[in-house]
């Protein structure tokens, strides 16, 4: 394939005259040059591509003073969610620290699960707004010192994953740091 | 009868046409493409899989230690960035006033930032070499309450964009083993600002399968110990 191209060039004799010069055709088979051609663009297109920074979005709330820009919070709305230094993940509903339970990232079982559950419950069981809307599910995030930023881009993440629209973070109170460190009980006399 | 004679001739095709767009297709891919600067500060970056593209980004690089880094990836908003830092904070900061113009095309030349403002003129006068080992141990921008430097730079950042008429994003790329705590501190340095916006750098996460995988055995580590 990569050879000359010779075959244009005549000469059968047909018409029985002198000895001719053979005709060199001047045509190069270009095959290979495409080929490594094709191979550098695919490269280029891969690697510049791969290049690009992927990021999530994050949006802090802007510090306001305003009453009216506070949100009616019911208590049963509200999903706690702690991360701790070994990569561990703790939630709660509601206003009971003491029924704080312990799950991991991990794929479907783990705290995607709580979300998706919670996300699904809220609007059925918890008393509408007064504007008659159905409530959502919040997630609150509370990352505890010491844990590692990849929990915090996770949960991020999971928040994404499961269509979860309102969530904050938050610093952890201390009863809930305290929590977290009993592996997962709270004495009594503790919330008054 | 004669025969008829069925020619035999291996088809050849014409591949000039094609060899012509293919090149003018790779200049394309050659031009466009963008050297990645070698980064001075390694930082792991954890995965995840929402993401939006990042472009036009103030990088704050937050390494394990909890170090604070700057990087634009034009060096014209880099001196532009330490003009509006002269300009707007020069009171507050007596150090970063009367930059020489070739102090600043130095600083517009390093990618990565990650010196004390005090530090400035020290450091923008470094020839190659000094600069070089000098990188090897940055000390960071400061972004404690009290000194918020780095609140500084991003807003002369800001600044300078706003000037430039292209707005500037502001991304934090901290190393996925950093203490939660100092991205915080970060955060509240930047929304004692009133910088609310902010996109966390990423890489796409691997296949279901490695993540749960990997997920398993960060598990087992602390149940070892």
């Amino acid at each position: 394939m990569a050879d000359i191209d010779t075959s244009g060039g005549g000469g059968g004799g047909k018409h029985g005259g002198g000895p001719r010069s053979k005709k060199m055709s001047t045509r190069v088979d270009l095959t290979p040059m495409v080929d490594l051609a094709f191979l550098l663009i695919s490269f280029f297109m891969l690697t510049t591509t791969m290049n690009k920074p992927k990021a999530m979005e994050l949006n802090m709330p802007k510090k306001t003073e305003i009453e009216d820009d506070k949100m009616d919070v019911a208590d049963c709305q509200v999903l706690h969610v702690l991360l701790d230094t070994l990569d561990q993940v703790w939630y709660y509903e509601g206003l009971q620290v003491a029924g704080l339970e312990k799950t991991t990232f991990a794929g479907d079982g783990g705290i995607r699960k709580v979300i998706m559950k919670k996300l699904k419950r809220v609007p059925t069981t918890c008393p509408p707004l007064r504007s008659g809307k159905p409530r959502e599910a919040i997630v609150l995030i509370k990352l505890l010192k010491g844990a590692r930023y990849k929990n915090m881009v996770d949960i991020l993440d999971e928040m994404d994953i499961t269509g979860c629209k309102t969530y904050a973070i938050q610093d952890p109170d201390p009863i809930e740091i305290e929590a977290v460190e009993n592996g997962g009980t709270v004495r009594e006399f503790a919330r008054e | 009868m004669p025969k008829v004679k069925i020619k035999r001739s291996h088809p050849v095709v014409d591949m000039t046409a094609m060899c012509d767009v293919s090149f003018l297709l790779l200049t394309f891919f050659i031009l466009t493409a963008k050297f990645k600067p070698n980064s001075v500060v390694a930082v792991d970056v954890p995965s995840a899989r929402s993401t939006t593209i990042a472009e036009n980004v103030l990088v704050i690089t937050l390494n394990k230690e909890g170090k604070a880094f700057v990087s634009i990836k034009e060096s014209k908003m880099r001196f532009a960035m330490i003009d509006q830092l002269e300009q707007q904070y020069g009171e507050r900061y007596p150090a970063i006033k009367g930059l020489t113009d070739d102090q600043k095309r130095f600083f517009s030349l390093v990618d990565t930032w990650g010196t004390p403002i005090a530090d400035t003129k020290r450091v923008t006068s470094m020839n190659g070499m000094e600069l070089q080992q000098y990188q090897k141990s940055l000390p960071g921008i400061p972004y404690d309450s009290l000194n918020n430097e780095l609140g500084d730079w991003v807003m002369a950042a800001r600044y300078a964009a706003a000037e430039s008429g292209t707005p500037i994003k502001i991304g934090i790329k901290g190393d996925k083993d950093a203490d939660v705590d100092y991205v915080k501190q970060v955060i509240k340095g930047l929304t004692a600002k009133d910088i609310n916006r902010f996109i966390l750098i990423t890489t796409l996460a691997a296949p279901a399968g490695d993540a749960a995988a990997g997920e398993a055995k960060e598990g087992e580590a602390p149940a070892a110990n």
